[in-house]
């Protein structure tokens, strides 16, 4: 056989070998795993559905689409995410399913990078049949997907991501069950004229979206509460030394810090604090890194956690129905407590439930209408109500919580609290 | 002006990270400004020196800056290792094909330790990183000034080393002229093996001092592999001291940059001193002009 048409028979064999493998379009160098992972049941990335309409045959699953940050910086949430996932889908499922069907989920892994989300969304709005798509974490991977989904008009439930903006482009499609960042920010300073009336704040906040929506409203309504904002700082993520914005921060003299921080940042900003010996009245953290578990622990800030607070939007001692037993079962399974992560994802599934039972179809319009109409009492979800409003956001009820003997307790409001916060906070020196 | 008194912190905390970016800007100098090879890899072999020092300390029990007398030598062979099998093929390349193998690499490199150590954050907890040394109103942690000596130490037997050896100057011939040195009878190949290796056991040793005061995850390098590359150019093509120094200014003008505008800017203030010295001097701080 000739030369020419042999490489171009092996060509044409390459290209079609890798066409058929395809599937790790979301994937970017430096990220890894597979681009799937799903509940009990079996996994397999979605083959390119066929023709017909592939849901519509009732002896299948019903297929879910999720996006997470399965790898990357934020993998240990991609991992919470999952663990919430998996236990209600595990319940569910043993329960009879919905309308009659299992319940699958199709993952996609947005690798913690924005532009992956953006294809994970596209490719489930265009390679599934899936009613409707969960995700992600951050809200810089959050927004652009959501944005995604809209312009497919595909039903987005947010499960975390905290910035505002998420529920204000004036989409249809996108129903929010956590509270934004705006929430975190009233609930902080409410908390702090509640208990603590400091003169003087300084906010220390990471340089993105899901940074700047929580710093932005947290001083505007410190300034109308009359407290006077002495630093308004925000930091590169990821930075190996923030000793110089702090010593600046230390500096202004502030009463109370408020924190717009993830895991990785917060850690080092309370070990470089204590390096400075920078002493606050009341260190506040609006979530995120200051409500982690890791955050107590020895992988975190460890002892320099110590007496934080932190606005949050679930505990494991809260009263909601189910939450006790769900902390119970995922302790029991992974070892260590469930953040509220887990218990957004377990909530956004029964959520699902509900939504496609009263559409009554995998219709993705008639499911966006269902979505639009939801009204579960506190007791349906172990994450609380839901009800949407006219933007698609939830009212959720916010808790605040202090780290008190390495473990998080919830102390505000008072008719939740389970103990008294502790003020002022000791200083550096005095803790030893 | 009260920005003033900020400056003797902000002197000291950039001049000691610039220890640690110094070390890996040299280890990139060697592969990159030497040899001329795009290694995007390099923030991945700081990972690996990372893990390779959390394994020594969590189940040997060296101390990390004790343990760099392991993690180098480790490093060093792996690098000698990924040169002869891997990087050997686009040595003379284009940068193309360079960066496509090296961030290839950089992703293998990556997932391995991700399915080894998972995506976990871990920290390291030594004594004298909880240490604090005050000194006037400047707060400095004991294991960057450490990191910071051994840092110096470390270059300067190194600049030593490549000015004074055999092996150095066997390393200048060949990055002048690849045929000429062949000619003179240096075994090319083995000198580039070698300078690879140091190369990587220099990112390994940066990755070492990091760990007692940073936090290690699979994708870690990416925060430092970037930079390191603007640190050779700052510093000079083909000058191992210059990119360390390089390191050094990078850190200083980030951190000082800091007295004019907030932290989240300061990334774009070392670049913006990066412009400005290659508009002023292009063969970068220390580095000669090129023919």
């Amino acid at each position: 056989m000739k030369r020419g048409p042999v490489r171009v028979l092996s060509l044409l064999l390459a290209a079609l070998l890798l066409a058929g493998c395809g599937g790790a379009a979301t994937q970017s160098p430096g990220s890894s795993a597979p681009s799937n992972s799903s509940g009990p049941g079996d996994s397999s990335d979605t083959a390119a559905p066929s023709d017909s309409a592939s849901q519509a045959d009732t002896s299948e699953p019903i297929e879910i689409g999720v996006i997470t940050s399965l790898t990357g910086s934020e993998a240990k949430f991609g991992e919470a995410h999952m663990r919430g996932y998996e236990i209600a889908l595990e319940e569910i499922n043993a329960a009879g399913g919905v309308l009659g069907r299992p319940l699958k989920l199709v993952v996609e892994d947005d690798a913690s990078k924005p532009e992956n989300a953006i294809s994970a969304a596209e490719k489930l709005a265009t390679q599934t049949k899936v009613p409707l798509i969960i995700g992600s974490y951050t809200s810089a991977a959050t927004l652009p997907a959501a944005q995604t989904a809209t312009k497919y008009q595909v039903p987005f439930i947010v499960p975390t991501a905290a910035a505002d903006n998420i529920t204000e482009f004036g989409s249809k499609y996108v129903f929010r069950i956590n509270s934004p960042s705006s929430e975190y920010a009233n609930t902080a300073i409410n908390f702090l004229m509640d208990q603590v009336k400091p003169q003087t704040l300084a906010i220390i906040y990471e340089n993105t979206n899901f940074g700047t929506s929580t710093a932005q409203p947290a001083k505007e309504l410190a300034e109308k509460a009359g407290i006077q904002v002495v630093a308004f700082e925000g930091y590169a993520k990821g930075a190996p030394d923030f000793k110089p914005m702090l010593s600046q921060v230390k500096s202004k003299n502030p009463d109370a810090v408020l924190f717009v921080s993830y895991l990785l940042d917060a850690t080092l900003l309370m070990r470089q604090i204590r390096e400075l010996d920078f002493n606050p009245k009341v260190y506040i953290g609006a979530g995120a890194g200051f409500s982690t578990p890791e955050f107590v622990r020895e992988e975190g800030a460890g002892k320099d956690a110590e007496y934080t607070f932190s606005a949050t939007l679930w505990t494991t001692d809260v009263t909601w129905k189910g939450a006790r037993e769900f902390t119970e079962q995922f302790i029991e399974r992974y070892g260590v407590e469930p953040a509220y992560h887990s218990a957004e994802t377990h909530a956004a599934l029964y959520l699902v439930k509900d939504v496609l039972e009263r559409a009554g179809s995998l219709d993705r319009q008639a499911v966006r209408d269902a979505l639009a109409a939801t009204d579960l009492d506190p007791d349906a979800t172990i994450f609380g109500p839901v009800k949407f409003d006219e933007k698609g956001q939830n009212a959720h009820p916010m808790l605040v919580t202090q780290v008190q003997n390495g473990q998080y307790v919830t102390v505000w409001p008072r008719e939740y609290a389970a103990a008294d916060p502790i003020l002022p906070t000791p200083t550096w020196s005095e803790r030893k | 002006m009260e920005l003033l008194a900020q400056l003797p912190q902000n002197l000291v905390s950039g001049l000691l990270l610039g220890g640690m970016y110094a070390l890996i800007g040299a280890g990139l100098a060697l592969v990159y400004g030497v040899m001329d090879i795009v290694n995007m890899a390099h923030g991945a072999f700081l990972m690996v020196g990372m893990y390779t020092t959390y394994l020594l300390v969590t189940h040997l029990g060296i101390d990390p800056y004790v343990g760099i007398l392991i993690t180098a030598p480790v490093l060093f062979l792996m690098g000698m290792l990924i040169q002869r099998l891997v990087i050997h093929r686009v040595a003379t390349a284009s940068h193309m094909n360079q960066i496509l193998l090296t961030v290839g690499l950089s992703m293998v490199l990556v997932n391995t330790a991700q399915l080894l150590f998972t995506a976990d954050y871990r920290q390291v907890r030594t004594s004298y990183a909880e240490t604090v040394i005050r000194i006037g109103g400047v707060a400095m942690n004991l294991a960057y000034i450490i990191s910071f000596a051994v840092a110096v130490a470390i270059t300067v037997a190194l600049y030593w080393y490549l000015m004074k050896s055999e092996f150095g100057r066997a390393l200048r011939a060949t990055a002048q002229d690849l045929h000429a040195a062949q000619l003179m009878g240096i075994d090319v190949q083995r000198v580039q093996m070698t300078a690879f290796g140091l190369g990587m056991a220099l990112a390994g040793a940066a990755g070492a001092l990091l760990t007692p005061v940073y936090y290690l995850y699979p994708t870690v390098g990416e925060n430092f592999g970037l930079k390191a590359f603007t640190m050779v150019v700052l510093g000079g093509m083909g000058s191992v001291v210059g990119a360390a120094l390089g390191g050094v200014t990078l850190a200083l003008a980030e951190s000082m940059g800091q007295i004019f505008v907030g932290h989240e800017l300061k990334d774009a203030i070392g670049f913006i001193v990066f412009v400005l010295v290659l508009l002023l001097r292009p063969q970068g701080l220390f580095g000669r002009a090129r023919a």
